[in-house]
């Protein structure tokens, strides 16, 4: 009778949900990732998932992701969904081994900020959803700008008038430079973009043009002109490194600067203003920096997958992400999300940054199948400007003769 | 069953040799065809491979970056070896000498081989900033410049006259008696530091600021980036291969420069005719290291990462890494095949020209 009795049990317990849950591997980033990724499965979203019947396993990458993911995706053991930067995303959307984004969840991407979903598009197909962004924003010390007795930075200046002002703050202070000028195209993206300038055109070609002339000399004087200085110079290699080491009163940064403030400068006095308008046209530029949940087109178990990441980029989930301080949340009706409106610092330089994102030509870091090839070739025309290796001539002629080749035109 | 005594050791000698033979087919051998099948192909990782024929191979001599990167290697490759060799020896020949606290001579020379390259090209990094010690170092120099003049020529004038008068009274007083040198540098010590509490031999400069990491600024064969690279191998490899030498000139028999002494040879005589002949063997081995290891150079070019520009720091190795792993970019695995292919072909070619040009593994004597 015992034995009976167990083996009904057995059975039971064999026919009940919990054995029929399906198993969602997870991949993303290693170190503090970890802790955040397994607190929003295990216990943000542990209802719903029970729910749904997913039971998550997060499998970190410690080391280089991309080229984890490229690797499990090319042997067929790739996780069912993963990060995917849209920077190194185009080889594995054009891979076809990254599903499209399934019919259900067109109503989650419908609620994502236009220009990330644009990131993630490829011929026309959305191969994943943007679990969170970044943009450039102006970081300010406000100390620095009262010693000097220097107007505060404006979400109104133009080149011209953010540019004054920091020449002001250096011929006034001996020992503080404006801004550390990095040779980085991630920065001076936010310049030469406000021009209408297309890095890459319709026809897949670079073309240095007169717009994007006067944003690069604009840039690469910004040290003769007595407002900045070269970063390497005082011994730092980002902008943000500069401010938080009070070297410089800004930085051109994202969000990330909040964490890092945080740490390194607690007691400053900053604000946060979106990047300076093309005195010109009256435009802002700027670049989204951003990562999607995306599906592997083989996974066993395709509609959970799907189904978790639209748990994961939920109101619910991104509410959740937002008020912890960690991201900005990629739908767009979390813009007005009280925790922006918070008086706060760190909160403002969030808002800003959210709001950086569909303010005037905004481009995500990305360069099609060129990927750092494209990158690089920008980044050493400015660096060969800032140490007087070349003229502006010289490296634009070098630069479009490069771009050339790469592009086939 | 009984097998017998012959076949039993036959078996055993399989089963030794299995391990290693499993290893050379999947590791050498299979991969080997298969980079030289990739390398007549297109491939992208997730595409079937396209057959292209020597269209990869063709692609690369056309490819301004492969070329650059080629020319890199081939002066990397020759100028290290030359100079980690010849360091190599002398701190050997240094650290044989039988002199007090000589086994902790040598493990302050053999330290920089233990630091991981990733720590010491992290170091080197912060050293060669815009503002980092080497150039604190050249500003120092070119200010004092005047001062070690000035401590050079009474280190010499102190010698000069400590020797005329030692050749009055004794005819054995060498010009470079250690106990006249000491006293020289002593008395030129104290010179210098009057001489610049007078501000005499020294100079107000602006600080030297040479950009060695991100320039594309060239210094003869090579970019300045790479030559950075240069300082931090030859640093880092130097200590193994010192290793080795003293290990050849142990191996050295004493009375060969017993006999050499007694025949009246000078110490350079004894170096050039014996020492020199007798570390053949080990000079191959030195120089043979040295080239296939400065020609597979990666792991410092890469985590140099943004510090410098592709063009000052690509070198062949790096090439074959960039095409099959492009950051962002779709990978070209028919095109890092054939340049790992050239790659180990050129290797080869190094190995065979030094044993052309006398460099072999037989004792020259």
């Amino acid at each position: 009778m015992k034995i009976k009795t167990s083996l009904i049990a057995g059975l039971a317990l064999c026919a009940s949900p919990v054995f029929a849950e399906d198993v969602v591997r997870v991949s993303g980033w290693g170190g503090d990732n970890i802790v955040v990724v397994n607190t929003l499965l295990n216990e943000v979203l542990a209802d719903e998932l029970a729910e749904a019947g997913i039971r998550a396993s997060y499998e970190p990458v410690e080391g280089d992701f991309a080229q984890n993911i490229t690797n499990a995706l090319s042997a067929g053991t790739a996780p069912d969904i993963f990060y995917v930067d849209s920077f190194w995303g185009y080889p594995l959307f054009a891979s076809g081994r990254i599903a499209t984004v399934s019919e259900a969840n067109q109503a989650v991407a419908d609620d994502i900020i236009p220009a990330l979903n644009e990131a993630f598009t490829y011929n026309g197909d959305l191969k994943g959803i943007a679990k969170d962004f970044n943009t450039l924003a102006v970081q300010f010390n406000k100390d620095i700008f009262d010693d000097a007795g220097v107007d505060y930075l404006s979400s109104d200046d133009d080149w011209y008038d953010f540019r004054s002002k920091l020449q002001a703050i250096q011929a006034e202070l001996d020992d503080v430079d404006g801004l550390c000028v990095v040779p980085d195209y991630a920065r001076f993206a936010a310049f030469a973009l406000a021009t209408g300038w297309t890095p890459i055109n319709e026809d897949g070609h670079t073309v240095l043009d007169d717009d994007f002339r006067e944003a690069f000399e604009f840039y690469t004087s910004l040290v003769e002109e007595g407002a900045g200085v070269l970063a390497a110079d005082i011994g730092q290699d980002w902008t943000g490194g500069c401010l938080g080491n009070e070297y410089t009163a800004v930085s051109i940064e994202g969000a990330w600067m909040v964490g890092f403030l945080r740490d390194q400068a607690p007691s400053m006095e900053y604000d946060t203003v979106h990047i300076p308008r093309h005195p010109g046209t009256g435009e802002r530029g700027n670049l989204v920096f951003t990562v999607s949940w995306s599906v592997a087109a083989d996974s066993d178990v395709s509609e959970s997958a799907h189904k978790l990441v639209e748990l994961l980029t939920s109101p619910k989930a991104q509410q959740w992400v937002l008020e912890s301080g960690l991201a900005l949340p990629s739908r767009e009706a979390l813009g007005d999300n009280p925790y922006f409106e918070q008086d706060d610092r760190e909160a403002h330089m969030s808002r800003v940054v959210f709001e950086g994102a569909s303010d005037g030509h905004v481009e995500p870091f990305a360069f099609g199948s060129y990927g750092e090839s494209w990158k690089s070739i920008m980044d050493e025309a400015l660096g060969a400007v800032l140490l007087n290796e070349r003229t502006v001539d010289q490296a634009i002629a070098e630069a479009q003769a490069s771009y050339d080749r790469l592009t086939g035109r | 069953m009984n097998l017998s005594m012959h076949n039993r050791e036959r078996l055993a000698g399989w089963l030794f040799v299995t391990p290693f033979c499993v290893s050379l087919f999947v590791f050498f051998l299979y991969a080997l065809g298969r980079t030289l099948i990739f390398s007549f192909q297109s491939y992208d990782l997730f595409n079937d491979p396209v057959w292209v024929g020597l269209r990869n191979y063709l692609s690369l001599l056309t490819d301004p970056l492969f070329t650059l990167a080629f020319r890199h290697s081939m002066a990397f490759a020759i100028i290290v070896t030359a100079l980690q060799t010849v360091l190599a020896l002398l701190l050997a020949l240094a650290a044989n000498r039988k002199v007090r606290g000589q086994s902790v001579f040598r493990t302050i020379f053999y330290f920089p081989s233990i630091l991981s390259s990733a720590a010491m090209t992290l170091i080197f990094i912060w050293v060669f900033q815009r503002r980092g010690i080497i150039n604190q170092g050249l500003t120092w120099l070119s200010a004092h410049v005047g001062l070690l003049l000035i401590f050079c020529a009474v280190v010499a004038l102190v010698m000069l006259v400590l020797f005329l008068n030692g050749r009055r009274r004794y005819d054995w007083v060498r010009w470079y008696d250690p106990f006249h040198f000491a006293c020289a540098l002593a008395i030129a010590l104290v010179v210098a530091v009057i001489c610049a509490g007078y501000g005499i031999g020294v100079r107000s400069v602006e600080a030297v600021s040479i950009t060695w990491m991100n320039t594309r600024q060239v210094w003869g064969p090579l970019p300045r980036t790479l030559w950075a690279i240069v300082v931090m191998n030859i640093f880092t490899t130097i200590p193994t291969l010192m290793l080795l030498y003293l290990a050849g000139l142990q191996s050295i028999p004493d009375s060969l420069y017993e006999a050499a002494k007694l025949e009246g040879a000078s110490p350079w005589q004894r170096l050039r005719f014996i020492t020199w002949p007798r570390l053949m063997p080990v000079t191959f081995t030195v120089v043979t290291l040295g080239i296939i290891g400065t020609l597979q150079m990666f792991d410092q070019v890469a985590l140099l990462g943004d510090a410098a520009p592709l063009q000052s720091r690509i070198t062949l190795a790096f090439y074959t890494y960039y095409n099959a792993f492009p950051p962002g970019g779709t990978p070209r695995i028919g095109m890092a095949s054939a340049a790992a292919l050239i790659l180990a072909l050129v290797t080869l070619v190094m190995v065979l020209l030094q044993r052309w040009v006398g460099v072999s593994e037989t004792t020259n004597d």
